[in-house]
């Protein structure tokens, strides 16, 4: 116990002195948070609109008004060469051009004049909207939202007590009502975070001690490898943890996250998955020979498949089958499911309890590899 | 005889530390001078502000003939440098190493084919030129270092700590080949802290915290202080000083 | 000195080849994250696992949820769950949507009166929350206009241009080629920078007559020429594998790539200035990637970032690069619609190397 209370300490001291696991246990985790929080926003909700309006009545002005005050679309950036629309999207001005052809004035009026529904068989007033295609999601929403936009002109002008047939949808949203998207990321930031600290750290720390040579002599001392294993990682699992908190209250204070769930099960997966992060970064280092290698295998191996293939930004259920596959050996998956879960829907432990297993399973068979390999190399 | 390398009063600052503090010297060509002192005394810094890679705070001093201030680019042209650390590439071969120093040497191409065969003839390095400058031991990667830093006939060769970690017999082979150098015309100025070498130099000067102590053949300075050798004569001297109220 | 140059270039080239690791990572790296970020990075918002309750039971709902389910966007998970089962199947991500049709649901569509549909949405997933509610709107709209057959007083004739199949991966490969481009040379450039100043063989390489214009040329070129073989692998891969479109002209992203690299190349240089060792180099290297693709435009769109970051953004070389990639291979947009971002890139360029160029001349002497 002494021991490890000796390895421990020094790791610390290590850690406290090295600028660079500095920066990676403070600096990144404010960095990605105020990233993610105000700088990637994969909502769309500011679609550069480029208007060119030939009915000019106040008619058109009044359209124009409801698609820049819509909160989706936004004014386009410089002038726009009104007979040339395609150049406006090539240039970059705009991601769509409204165009209002002359006549929209009167075909409100007609609306408004409407007596019965056959005066719904009127001539159609057609309005162009083309959009860049390039980014198909905005391409699509730029479609979707400006039909929106249309049917409430429509719903507007007609006669009071006049509804126009057909389906409309009551939408409700659960769980984030109103739409903020920290809620979906603040979850799997504090995943990234927990994943990236346990492991970058951890990989650099055996490597460090091979490179200056120091490993030797520690096995030299009546200590065992278990216990050198332990010793170091101790101090990343308290850095992790303190760093996954701070995040958390960060996003729950300042943006807003609901907690619905149990702290104490959160904790306690937290702890789990930030096992098996360490052991994936144990088992690199003792694979690995410069402290370079350990970190740039570390970066490959757990942050980007955490980034990219958990579940945290892109859909899993969208991916090709191979990746979805791959997947299922990313810790981080199950583990942004059971954040995810208990955070934003008060899941408990019976609702969770699929993704539980497994990731304890893997933060056990991880564990044992890991320490198996180590054991391997200094033995 | 005429001097090729000449300093006058030459200083390095370092903000507060004076790495090199006011020496001066002179090297006579063809002659083999010594440059001792105990580690972290400024004879690194001294040797590279020779070699034009460091400025010199104050003082003057002419290598080759040239100012060491002005003529930087005439002073590269007829210096050779061989560093501490073998400053070779590893992946290459020793060939491509040398191809390479003296390309950018602006040797012509047959003209550095020819040398380099003769370098290698000289100095045995024949069968291992095509082995990575990293996998040799180190005493031919010392060789190498040396061939490469003379494949443009330099008139004046400048040897950082040339033997660092060499066994004794390869050190006293490398030795043979610098009188070699020395006997054709090269003027050469090494830097050593193994006092045997030191006893193959014409002359010597002694470094301590950044001042020349002492500056003369070997042999008259053994008698003249009345040690038994170098060595000897070395910690007299460094002691002597350091015990010493440091004087301005 | 051409010469030197030649010689300083072919010695580059050589390490670089004789490298397993290094070249490893300049021909698979490309490809690998090309397959990974092109088929993980797909934020369309598609296959929305539904279900269904349906109260009406009559032909017409039964229409309805057809047209619902059709196309990519909405699945039928299942059909009038419980509702304790429908609670935990949001809960458990089993499904993000949830459709409920009123009882007398088709009486008021035949009578022409109007007809509401409760949708629920999983929010979790904001973007996604607001994308299904907007393809609910639009298949709601389109069953209308098809089973009532009525004509509309005013539509909305829709055009998509560049990119009609719609593919987020035509969209995200142009992006990666950049973001590779970046990434390569940056690192490269300033880590065999430091690797020589570690090995001695700087100070070697100073003790001759080599000037600075030659030594930087020397270090930098050969990068240059790895990042146009990178960006030319990728593109060939992304165009055969992916299919992605080229709409423009090959002689002129290369040749803004070339004004690009002077960016690249002199960051790498600049960074080899303040790095001791590789190990730093490789980190500031790695970190200042990092933060410029992020803040590029490259997956987040700039219109998204507060204010304040927006300006900043303009600071970003990769920014002005970025559009201009995708410009030209998306829309085939050509100098006068890309002028803008030429002339920045451009000034860009012309400050980044120039003063890195300076900075490491000075410290050289």
């Amino acid at each position: 116990m002494h021991k490890l209370r000796f390895i421990a300490h020094k790791e610390l001291r290590h850690i406290l002195r090295d600028p660079r696991s500095l920066i990676i246990a403070i600096l990144m985790p404010i960095l990605m948070t105020l990233l993610y929080g105000y700088a990637i926003n994969l909502d769309i909700k500011n679609i550069k609109l480029a208007v060119i309006d030939f009915d000019r009545t106040s008619a058109s002005t009044d359209l124009i008004g409801r698609f820049y005050n819509s909160g989706y679309f936004s004014k386009a950036t410089g002038p726009v060469s009104i007979d040339n629309p395609e150049m406006i999207l090539k240039k970059g001005q705009a991601n769509a051009v409204l165009i209002i052809r002359p006549g929209l004035s009167e075909a409100i009026q007609k609306l408004k004049n409407i007596r019965n529904r056959a005066g719904l068989a009127i001539d159609k007033y057609e309005l162009g909207l083309i959009v860049d295609g390039a980014d198909a999601n905005m391409a699509a929403a730029a479609g979707s939202y400006s039909s929106i936009i249309v049917s409430q002109v429509i719903k507007d002008n007609l006669p009071p007590g006049f509804e126009l047939p057909g389906i409309k949808i009551s939408r409700q949203v659960l769980y984030n009502p109103d739409l903020k998207s920290s809620h979906f990321f603040v979850p799997g930031l504090i995943a990234i975070i927990l994943m990236m600290i346990s492991a970058l750290l951890t990989s650099v720390t055996v490597a460090r001690e091979k490179e200056s040579g120091t490993m030797e002599q520690l096995l030299t001392t009546p200590v065992t490898p278990r216990q050198i294993i332990i010793g170091k990682t101790l101090p990343y699992v308290g850095l992790a943890l303190l760093d996954g908190i701070l995040v958390l209250v960060f996003g729950v204070f300042h943006f807003g996250v609901p907690f619905t769930g149990s702290v104490l099960l959160l904790f306690a997966f937290g702890v789990i998955y930030v096992i098996s992060a360490l052991a994936i970064g144990i088992f690199i280092s003792t694979v690995v020979k410069t402290q370079q290698l350990a970190m740039m295998g570390a970066m490959m191996v757990t942050v980007l498949p955490s980034v990219m293939l958990s579940g945290f930004i892109f859909e899993i259920k969208n991916m090709p089958l191979i990746l979805q596959i791959i997947t299922h050996i990313v810790p981080a998956r199950y583990f942004l499911l059971i954040i995810r879960g208990i955070m934003l829907k008060g899941s408990g432990l019976e609702l969770l309890w699929v993704e539980a297993s497994f990731l304890i399973l893997m933060s056990i068979l991880l564990l044992s590899v890991a320490t198996k390999k180590f054991k391997l190399r200094v033995g | 005889m005429p001097e090729a390398v000449t300093i006058d009063r030459l200083t390095k600052k370092f903000g507060d530390f004076t790495a090199v503090d006011k020496i001066s010297l002179a090297v006579n060509e063809g002659e083999v001078f010594g440059f001792l002192g105990a580690n972290g005394a400024g004879k690194t810094t001294a040797i590279r502000m020779l070699c034009g890679l460091l400025l010199p705070t104050s003082g003057s001093g002419r290598v080759g003939g040239y100012d060491i201030y002005r003529d930087n680019e005439k002073i590269k042209k007829s210096i050779g440098y061989m560093s501490q650390k073998f400053s070779l590439y590893g992946d290459l071969t020793a060939y491509e190493n040398l191809w390479f120093y003296g390309s950018v040497y602006q040797l012509e191409k047959r003209v550095l084919k020819e040398r380099i065969e003769e370098l290698s003839g000289d100095l045995g390095l024949g069968e291992f030129l095509d082995r990575p400058a990293g996998k040799l031991p180190l005493g031919w990667r010392q060789r190498l270092a040396l061939a490469a830093s003379v494949l443009h006939r330099p008139k004046i060769l400048f040897l950082d700590e040339p033997t660092g970690g060499v066994d004794p017999v390869f050190r006293r082979r490398f030795w043979a080949m610098l009188y070699d150098l020395a006997d054709k015309g090269t003027t050469l100025f090494v830097t050593t802290h193994y006092m045997d070498e030191a006893e193959y130099c014409h002359r010597i000067s002694i470094m301590h915290h950044g001042r020349i102590v002492e500056l003369g053949n070997p042999a008259e300075l053994i008698q003249r202080y009345q040690q038994p050798n170098l060595e000897e004569l070395f910690v007299h001297l460094i002691s002597k000083r350091s015990s010493e109220p440091t004087d301005a | 000195m051409l010469r030197t140059i030649l010689a300083l270039m072919k010695k580059e080239f050589y390490q670089v080849i004789r490298d397993r690791n290094m070249l490893r990572l300049i021909f698979l790296m490309p490809i690998v994250q090309l397959l990974v970020l092109g088929y993980a990075i797909n934020t369309d918002v598609k296959k929305i696992s539904t279900a269904v309750y349906d109260f009406d039971r009559s032909r017409l709902s039964r229409e309805y949820i057809k047209a619902k389910t059709a196309g990519d966007y909405f699945i039928l998970s299942s059909a009038n769950p419980p509702v304790l089962d429908a609670v935990r199947g949001f809960k458990e991500n089993r499904f993000s949507a949830a459709l409920v049709i009123p009882n007398d649901f088709s009486e008021r569509f035949i009578e022409k009166k109007p007809v509401g549909v409760g949708l629920l949405i999983d929010g979790s997933n904001a973007n996604s929350a607001s994308i299904t509610s907007g393809y609910a709107e639009m298949i709601a709209w389109q069953f209308n206009r098809r089973q009532l057959d009525m004509p509309e007083p005013i539509v909305m004739r829709q055009q998509m241009l560049f990119n009609p199949e719609s593919e987020s991966i035509y969209f995200m490969v142009p992006g990666i080629v950049a973001v590779l481009l970046t990434m390569i040379t940056v690192m490269l450039t300033s880590m065999a920078i430091v690797r020589e100043r570690e090995i001695g063989t700087l100070e070697q390489l100073m003790v001759t007559p080599i000037t600075v214009p030659a030594l930087i040329a020397g270090k930098t070129i050969p990068f240059a020429i790895l990042g146009f073989l990178e960006m030319s692998i990728a593109l060939l891969f992304g165009i055969l594998w992916f299919g992605i479109p080229f709409a423009g002209s090959w002689a002129l992203l290369y040749g803004l790539t070339f004004v690009f690299l002077f960016t690249t190349l002199g960051v790498g240089l600049f960074i080899s200035t303040i790095s001791r060792t590789q190990q730093q180099a490789m980190f500031y290297a790695w970190f200042f990637s990092i933060f410029t693709i992020l803040t590029s435009g490259f997956f987040a769109p700039i219109a998204n970032m507060p204010q304040a970051v927006q300006y900043l953004t303009y600071l970003n070389p990769l920014r002005y690069f970025m559009i201009i990639v995708r410009g030209i291979m998306m829309k085939g947009a050509s100098i006068d619609a890309l002028y803008p971002e030429i002339i920045a890139m451009i000034i860009f360029s012309a400050v980044i190397f120039t003063s890195s160029w300076l900075r490491y001349s000075k410290r050289v002497s």
